[in-house]
Protein backbone atom coordinates (compact mmCIF):
# COMPACT_ATOMS: atom_id res chain seq x y z
CA UNK A 1 0.00 0.00 0.00
CA UNK A 2 0.75 3.64 -0.29
CA UNK A 3 1.88 5.62 2.74
CA UNK A 4 0.24 8.79 3.39
CA UNK A 5 2.55 11.27 6.10
CA UNK A 6 0.17 13.52 8.05
CA UNK A 7 1.02 16.91 9.20
CA UNK A 8 1.59 17.45 12.65
CA UNK A 9 -1.59 19.41 13.70
CA UNK A 10 -3.92 16.80 11.70
CA UNK A 11 -2.58 13.75 13.54
CA UNK A 12 -5.68 13.42 15.96
CA UNK A 13 -8.01 13.43 12.98
CA UNK A 14 -5.97 10.45 11.49
CA UNK A 15 -6.47 8.42 14.80
CA UNK A 16 -3.28 9.99 15.78
CA UNK A 17 -0.68 8.03 13.33
CA UNK A 18 1.75 10.19 11.65
CA UNK A 19 1.18 7.42 8.69
CA UNK A 20 -1.56 5.88 7.37
CA UNK A 21 -1.40 3.51 4.26
CA UNK A 22 -3.71 4.00 1.74
CA UNK A 23 -5.03 1.94 -1.36
CA UNK A 24 -6.02 3.41 -4.88
CA UNK A 25 -3.92 3.73 -7.93
CA UNK A 26 -3.86 7.47 -8.15
CA UNK A 27 -3.26 10.49 -5.95
CA UNK A 28 -6.45 11.60 -6.14
CA UNK A 29 -7.62 8.00 -5.66
CA UNK A 30 -4.87 7.69 -1.99
CA UNK A 31 -6.63 10.83 -1.04
CA UNK A 32 -10.03 10.18 -1.15
CA UNK A 33 -8.78 6.58 0.86
CA UNK A 34 -7.50 8.15 3.20
CA UNK A 35 -10.25 10.78 4.02
CA UNK A 36 -12.75 7.89 4.27
CA UNK A 37 -11.09 5.81 6.26
CA UNK A 38 -10.25 9.21 8.57
CA UNK A 39 -13.63 11.64 7.18
CA UNK A 40 -12.59 14.23 10.10
CA UNK A 41 -9.35 14.77 7.80
CA UNK A 42 -11.21 16.05 4.74
CA UNK A 43 -12.54 19.59 6.36
CA UNK A 44 -8.90 20.34 6.59
CA UNK A 45 -7.92 19.08 3.36
CA UNK A 46 -10.39 20.28 1.22
CA UNK A 47 -12.85 23.00 0.41
CA UNK A 48 -15.81 21.71 -1.29
CA UNK A 49 -14.80 19.23 -3.79
CA UNK A 50 -11.00 20.69 -4.26
CA UNK A 51 -7.86 21.01 -2.58
CA UNK A 52 -7.90 23.54 -0.17
CA UNK A 53 -5.81 26.30 -2.12
CA UNK A 54 -2.98 26.11 0.60
CA UNK A 55 -2.86 22.05 0.47
CA UNK A 56 -0.20 20.69 -1.68
CA UNK A 57 0.68 17.02 -2.27
CA UNK A 58 3.99 15.52 -2.87
CA UNK A 59 4.58 11.97 -4.46
CA UNK A 60 7.96 11.14 -2.66
CA UNK A 61 9.75 14.20 -3.70
CA UNK A 62 7.79 16.08 -6.07
CA UNK A 63 5.52 18.13 -6.16
CA UNK A 64 1.92 16.41 -8.25
CA UNK A 65 1.27 19.83 -9.60
CA UNK A 66 4.45 19.52 -12.10
CA UNK A 67 3.63 15.49 -12.31
CA UNK A 68 -0.19 14.54 -13.62
CA UNK A 69 -2.40 16.00 -10.55
CA UNK A 70 -4.70 14.10 -8.86
CA UNK A 71 -4.09 11.42 -11.79
CA UNK A 72 -0.33 10.98 -11.13
CA UNK A 73 0.10 7.06 -11.06
CA UNK A 74 1.46 5.68 -6.98
CA UNK A 75 2.92 2.41 -6.81
CA UNK A 76 3.14 0.27 -3.32
CA UNK A 77 6.27 1.39 -2.40
CA UNK A 78 5.40 5.20 -2.67
CA UNK A 79 5.10 8.00 -0.05
CA UNK A 80 2.65 10.49 -0.09
CA UNK A 81 3.40 13.87 1.88
CA UNK A 82 0.97 16.93 2.45
CA UNK A 83 3.10 20.03 2.59
CA UNK A 84 0.97 23.47 3.19
CA UNK A 85 1.91 26.80 1.42
CA UNK A 86 2.79 29.33 4.15
CA UNK A 87 2.76 33.00 4.07
CA UNK A 88 1.48 35.56 5.92
CA UNK A 89 3.13 39.46 6.56
CA UNK A 90 1.96 42.57 8.51
CA UNK A 91 -1.38 44.38 7.57
CA UNK B 1 0.65 26.43 24.78
CA UNK B 2 4.10 26.25 23.52
CA UNK B 3 7.00 25.83 25.32
CA UNK B 4 10.85 26.53 24.41
CA UNK B 5 13.82 26.82 25.79
CA UNK B 6 15.64 30.81 26.65
CA UNK B 7 18.31 29.58 24.14
CA UNK B 8 16.24 28.60 21.41
CA UNK B 9 13.67 32.01 21.80
CA UNK B 10 17.18 33.70 22.07
CA UNK B 11 17.70 31.99 18.33
CA UNK B 12 14.40 33.20 17.51
CA UNK B 13 14.68 36.27 18.28
CA UNK B 14 18.14 36.32 16.69
CA UNK B 15 16.66 35.33 13.03
CA UNK B 16 14.77 38.23 13.31
CA UNK B 17 16.80 40.61 14.01
CA UNK B 18 19.34 39.20 11.54
CA UNK B 19 16.56 39.29 8.65
CA UNK B 20 15.70 43.17 9.31
CA UNK B 21 14.52 45.14 7.72
CA UNK B 22 12.55 42.11 6.17
CA UNK B 23 10.47 39.17 7.91
CA UNK B 24 12.46 36.30 8.49
CA UNK B 25 10.86 32.98 9.37
CA UNK B 26 11.40 29.37 10.28
CA UNK B 27 9.87 26.01 11.56
CA UNK B 28 9.41 24.95 14.70
CA UNK B 29 10.79 21.98 15.46
CA UNK B 30 10.04 19.01 18.30
CA UNK B 31 6.69 17.25 19.48
CA UNK B 32 3.21 17.66 20.86
CA UNK B 33 2.50 16.48 24.34
CA UNK B 34 -0.39 16.69 26.18
CA UNK B 35 -1.60 19.25 23.80
CA UNK B 36 1.44 21.22 24.41
CA UNK B 37 3.54 22.33 21.39
CA UNK B 38 7.01 21.42 23.15
CA UNK B 39 9.98 23.10 20.50
CA UNK B 40 12.92 21.21 20.88
CA UNK B 41 14.84 22.88 17.65
CA UNK B 42 14.46 25.07 14.88
CA UNK B 43 15.09 25.06 11.01
CA UNK B 44 15.13 28.76 9.79
CA UNK B 45 14.32 28.81 6.53
CA UNK B 46 14.42 31.62 3.29
CA UNK B 47 11.54 34.24 3.04
CA UNK B 48 11.02 33.46 -0.62
CA UNK B 49 8.57 36.35 -0.95
CA UNK B 50 9.20 37.02 -5.15
CA UNK B 51 9.08 40.93 -4.50
CA UNK B 52 12.48 41.73 -2.68
CA UNK B 53 10.83 45.24 -0.76
CA UNK B 54 7.82 43.78 -0.39
CA UNK B 55 9.26 41.14 2.74
CA UNK B 56 9.66 44.37 4.94
CA UNK B 57 6.10 43.10 5.28
CA UNK B 58 5.38 39.55 3.77
CA UNK B 59 6.74 36.37 4.30
CA UNK B 60 6.98 32.90 2.43
CA UNK B 61 8.29 29.37 2.81
CA UNK B 62 8.62 27.34 -0.61
CA UNK B 63 7.05 24.09 -0.34
CA UNK B 64 10.05 22.49 -1.51
CA UNK B 65 11.80 24.18 1.47
CA UNK B 66 9.17 22.83 4.07
CA UNK B 67 9.24 19.26 2.19
CA UNK B 68 12.85 19.41 2.87
CA UNK B 69 12.86 20.15 6.28
CA UNK B 70 9.79 17.20 6.78
CA UNK B 71 12.14 14.79 5.71
CA UNK B 72 14.61 16.09 7.97
CA UNK B 73 12.13 16.41 10.65
CA UNK B 74 11.41 12.47 10.20
CA UNK B 75 15.21 11.67 9.97
CA UNK B 76 15.67 13.50 13.69
CA UNK B 77 12.40 12.13 14.71
CA UNK B 78 10.38 15.08 15.27
CA UNK B 79 7.53 16.65 14.03
CA UNK B 80 7.10 20.27 12.64
CA UNK B 81 4.71 21.94 15.04
CA UNK B 82 4.86 25.49 14.13
CA UNK B 83 5.79 27.95 12.18
CA UNK B 84 8.00 31.24 13.65
CA UNK B 85 8.59 34.80 12.15
CA UNK B 86 9.31 38.29 12.74
CA UNK B 87 7.17 41.93 12.23
CA UNK B 88 9.70 44.99 11.78
CA UNK B 89 8.66 47.83 13.47
CA UNK B 90 5.40 45.97 14.09
CA UNK B 91 3.31 44.82 17.05
CA UNK B 92 3.63 40.70 17.47
CA UNK B 93 0.11 40.58 16.29
CA UNK B 94 -1.15 38.20 13.66
CA UNK B 95 -2.57 39.98 11.20
CA UNK B 96 -5.51 39.35 8.49
CA UNK B 97 -2.99 38.51 5.83
CA UNK B 98 -1.73 35.49 8.93
CA UNK B 99 -5.20 34.40 8.81
CA UNK B 100 -5.48 34.20 4.84
CA UNK B 101 -2.58 32.52 4.57
CA UNK B 102 -2.61 30.44 7.53
CA UNK B 103 -2.96 26.73 7.40
CA UNK B 104 -3.92 24.16 9.96
CA UNK B 105 -5.34 24.67 13.66
CA UNK B 106 -2.77 23.14 16.02
CA UNK B 107 0.81 24.96 14.68
CA UNK B 108 1.91 27.37 16.83
CA UNK B 109 2.77 30.66 15.19
CA UNK B 110 5.17 32.50 17.07
CA UNK B 111 5.86 35.90 15.94
CA UNK B 112 8.82 38.44 17.51
CA UNK B 113 8.94 42.17 16.80
CA UNK B 114 11.74 43.70 15.68
CA UNK B 115 12.01 47.49 16.22
CA UNK B 116 15.02 49.01 14.54
CA UNK B 117 17.00 45.79 14.15
CA UNK B 118 16.32 44.64 18.17
CA UNK B 119 14.39 42.24 18.88
CA UNK B 120 11.73 43.03 21.61
CA UNK B 121 9.42 40.37 22.44
CA UNK B 122 7.02 37.78 21.02
CA UNK B 123 3.78 36.49 21.25
CA UNK B 124 2.84 32.87 19.90
CA UNK B 125 -0.67 32.12 17.94
CA UNK B 126 -2.95 29.61 17.15
CA UNK B 127 -5.62 29.26 14.30
CA UNK B 128 -8.82 28.81 15.74
CA UNK B 129 -10.83 25.61 15.12
CA UNK B 130 -13.56 27.43 12.64
CA UNK B 131 -10.62 28.80 10.93
CA UNK B 132 -12.42 32.29 11.60
CA UNK B 133 -9.13 33.98 13.63
CA UNK B 134 -6.12 33.69 15.89
CA UNK B 135 -6.19 32.88 19.21
CA UNK B 136 -3.48 33.59 21.45
CA UNK B 137 -1.39 30.73 23.52
CA UNK B 138 0.77 31.08 26.40
CA UNK B 139 4.69 30.77 25.81
CA UNK B 140 6.18 29.42 28.97
CA UNK B 141 10.20 29.86 28.13
CA UNK B 142 12.09 27.39 30.06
Amino acid sequence: MTTIRIPTPLRPYAGGESTVAVSGGTVGAAVDDLTQKHPDLRQHLFDGDKLRSFVNIYLNQEDVRYLNGADTEVAENDTLMIIPSIAGGLN
Amino acid sequence: MLKLSDELHRQVMAHGASAYPFEGCGLLLGRVESGVNLVTGLRPMANVWPVEEEKRERFRIAENDWRDAEFAAMAADLDIIGIFHSHPDCEPVASPRDLNWASWPGYSYIITEVLQGEPTHSRSWQLKADRSGFLEEEIEIE
